[in-house]
């Protein structure tokens, strides 16, 4: 989608989780994070989505969410630096890569891809969750959800989380 | 956010306090003038190895304030340790001039160590009524740093005597005896901080020198303890001074229990060459020694801990500490394996409140966080 300057919604839905989300217990639900035009590539927003803190990142204009927590200690993993890393390689050699496609835990360094929630030392068995965003449309959007600074006008991002 | 600790007070054993400006000015006022123009011209000029650290320059990502350094900002520790986590008290360790140790001039390290004391004392224990402070001595001149803990050591804000992991020689040595028999006297725990392992002029960081990486660097911390308290039991530091307290803060905990069993089984049959230790060595431990927690170690089934901390005493040997600001830190939330109750109180509070001597809950929880003695 071209969106640049026309005004979106980034919506992020909530759905049951896994391990500590809570299954079940998880509460559902769906934001309208901001209008596309406001949330420009290489930016991120912290919002509250069924009382659950959620960051909704920009990639080279591709968005995505993550909880707000890191599964190791709790810290408020999506205030880390957005950044690349070292590649694994052969000893010796230092191959940065992935730039701009991993957040870094705030607190214990810890990193993340922001595309998967999916940790660098263990992407199998640690991660982070994740959750859906969309870009859509005004008209298509109900507007009654929980929402951020939000026009009736345009297009915008929708937080399905 | 980390979750509230449910409205018991706890006490956090490592919190690092810095200057807002590399250049330390807060410093200089306290400095003899002599030395106040050296360090205009030169900075502080403290050694260190010259490895990076973690997270974000060493700190956690979100301790640090709009102006200045992690740790300069006492409203950003009572908002973020002191007020989150309901911190009866705190004690404070400083930061940059932590590796006095590392000096060649041991005049300019006592000055160092004196001017650092009494920073600390006017700009943050008679500021703030829930922090504590460990004082600095400079382990180059030793007559001057029993002079410094006379001098200081009485002031009710100061709870223990701080020096480095990395030194030139194991803390039991003769050479140190005086610090500790000073400590023993005022009732000052005496007190390891890492840091300093090989830099300046100490020793080097392990027997084969220094490791490539920082990671390296941090797991010498445990080799370092092992030296330095078995010398402390070995030199017979805690017959001497029987009522001597040591606080071992950052350098591990699991590896205690393996360790003395190894101590314990030796001194058996080399009992004989060091006959002034009359106990099994984990018995000097048990009475004498306490380990702060953070970084605590972080088996593959935390639960694994449980076990460890029936191999160590934890009940007795083991204080919280957070470690707050730096990126290492241990939230007290979220670090441990969920304890019996009786036993995260020794953790939390009880050892620590019994170590320092601290008034225990100086306030009631949930009426005023703030303890009615004040240091000042």
């Amino acid at each position: 989608m071209s969106a640049a300057g026309k005004n979106i919604i980034v919506a992020a839905t909530v759905s049951g989780g896994r391990g500590r989300e809570g299954g079940d217990r998880a509460p559902k639900g769906r934001c309208v994070v901001g209008r596309l035009s406001e949330f420009p590539p290489g930016t991120r927003k912290i919002v509250t989505v069924g009382g659950r803190s959620i960051g909704v990142f920009n990639i080279g204009g591709q968005f995505f969410a993550l909880r707000n927590q890191c599964p190791h200690q709790g810290a408020p993993l999506c205030r880390g630096r957005v950044k690349g890393t070292t590649i694994p390689g052969k000893p010796y050699e230092y191959v940065y890569g992935r730039d701009q496609e991993i957040i870094q835990c705030p607190w214990h360094g810890w990193e993340f891809e922001i595309t998967t929630g999916r940790t660098f030392f263990n992407p199998h068995r640690m991660r982070v969750k994740t959750y859906e965003v969309s870009v859509e449309p005004d008209g298509e959007v109900d507007v009654t959800l929980e929402t951020f600074e939000v026009t009736t006008e345009g297009e915008f991002v929708i937080l399905h989380a | 956010m980390p979750e509230p600790t449910g409205g018991t007070p706890i006490i956090d054993c490592d919190v690092h306090n810095r200057f807002k400006d590399g250049k330390m000015t807060a410093l200089w006022p306290y400095l003899p003038r002599a030395y106040q123009e050296d360090v205009r011209e030169w900075g502080i000029n403290i050694p260190s190895v010259g490895y990076p650290n973690g997270g974000d320059r060493g700190y956690r990502g979100d301790a640090w304030p709009a102006d200045g350094f992690p740790g300069s900002d006492l409203d950003l520790m009572r908002e973020q340790l002191l007020d989150a986590f309901n911190v009866e008290y705190a004690v404070l360790l400083g930061q940059e001039l932590r590796p006095l140790g590392t000096l060649p001039n041991a005049d300019y390290a006592a000055a160092l160590a004196r001017a650092y004391n009494d920073y600390v004392i006017e700009h943050w224990l008679s500021v703030e009524p829930r922090l504590r402070g460990a004082m600095l001595i400079a382990t180059q001149d030793i007559p001057a740093a029993v002079k410094e803990v006379e001098r200081i050591g009485r002031h009710p804000g100061i709870v223990e005597v701080l020096v480095s992991n990395g030194a030139r020689l194991p803390y039991g040595n003769r050479y140190y005896r005086p610090v500790l028999e000073v400590c023993e006297a005022l009732g000052l725990p005496f007190a390891l901080h890492t840091g300093s392992e090989g830099a300046g002029i100490n020793g080097q960081p392990s027997l084969a020198g220094h490791g490539s990486y920082y990671v390296e660097n941090r797991q010498v911390r445990p080799q370092g303890y092992m030296t330095h308290l078995t010398s402390l039991i070995f030199e017979g530091s805690f017959e001497s001074f029987p009522k001597l307290r040591v606080v071992f803060v950052e350098g591990g905990y699991a590896w205690l229990a393996p360790f003395l069993w190894r101590l314990d089984a030796d001194w058996k049959g080399l009992r004989h060459q060091t006959p002034w230790v009359r106990k099994p060595p984990s018995e000097y431990v048990w009475e004498h020694v306490r380990f702060a927690s953070q970084p605590l170690e972080e088996p593959e089934q935390p639960s694994q801990l449980l076990e460890i901390f029936k191999w160590n005493r934890a009940d007795r040997t083991l204080v919280f500490s957070s470690d707050y600001p730096h990126w290492d830190f241990d939230s007290p939330t979220q670090a441990f394996p969920r304890l019996p109750e009786d036993l995260r109180r020794r953790i939390f509070y009880e050892t620590a409140q019994e170590l320092y001597g601290f008034t225990a809950h100086a306030v009631s929880p949930g009426v005023s966080r703030r303890p009615t003695r004040s240091p000042a």
